[in-house]
């Protein structure tokens, strides 16, 4: 098993129940990125919303972040990031988004990560939820979360 | 077969190590054995050995820019494929693999 997986890894460090909203109004990907990093914004780990908000345009134009199954995973490494973190959001309708199966989204999960993170930690509990999402029995289970206690308990979970 | 790979998105973040899951997945799932080497934005993971590389019917380049000590391929047989590919249709890449390049 790799290395990075045998340590011990509190998700709760990169995610809480603040930084989740199950019922993001967004009807737009402009919209959807702007709402989560309000969402950052409010919870302190960043430091301004054009700024990091322009960063993750910026990667968008870079190629599709839209996995398929309903997924995106849009992501900004900015110098407006404090802490390095997730934002995550469901929306009550399918957004238009570049993805892998050409359909729209809408499960969001927006990475910010720190420019110079020296916290590998961090990256790791990034890099974990980035396996648990190569499995296609945990994004079913993401699209069929109720709650964000549900939510947690499904990314605690470790990739198998 | 034995196969390894180098894997790098554009940010380091979070594609490539999606495309390292669904190769390792996929490879097994075919009963080939696979050793990925990611190159993220903390650096080079599960650095391949030479042993590795000598070992290796094939490599697998998922990249999307330019990586290092790619001289370490030089000599060996490589398929070139963006990290979407591995993300989104690794077991046809496996299955392409086994019945155009190693046939």
């Amino acid at each position: 098993m790799d290395e990075y997986l045998t340590e011990n890894f509190n998700i709760a460090d990169v995610i809480t129940e603040g930084l989740i909203d199950l019922d993001l109004q967004a009807e737009s990907k402009e919209e959807a990125i702007l709402e989560l990093t309000n969402i950052l914004y409010k919870e302190g780990l960043i430091t301004d919303v054009t700024d990091f908000s322009e960063d993750v345009f910026l990667r968008e134009k870079e190629g599709a972040t839209g996995l398929g199954q309903g997924v995106a995973i849009p992501h900004g490494k900015s110098d407006s990031v404090i802490k390095t973190a997730l934002a995550i959001g469901k929306t009550t309708h399918p957004i238009e988004w570049e993805s892998l199966d050409d359909k729209p989204v809408n499960i969001i999960i927006l990475f910010a990560v720190r420019n110079t993170e020296a916290n590998t930690l961090h990256i790791k509990l990034l890099q974990k939820v980035a396996i648990l999402l190569a499995d296609d029995s945990f994004i079913h289970a993401l699209c069929h979360v109720k709650t964000k206690k549900e939510l947690l308990r499904l990314l605690s979970k470790e990739p198998g | 077969m034995k196969l390894v790979a180098v894997v790098a998105c554009t940010s380091g973040i979070a594609h490539t190590y999606i495309a390292k899951e669904k190769l390792i997945k996929a490879a097994e799932k075919k009963g080939h054995s696979i050793k990925v080497e990611t190159q993220g934005t903390i650096g080079t993971e599960g650095k391949l050995t030479k042993k590795d590389i000598e070992e290796a019917d094939l490599v697998i380049m998922a990249t999307d820019i330019q990586t290092t000590g790619n001289e370490r391929f030089d000599n060996k047989k490589k398929i070139k494929i963006a990290t979407s590919i591995a993300v989104k249709a690794s077991e046809q890449l496996i299955e392409k693999i086994e019945n155009e390049i190693l046939s």
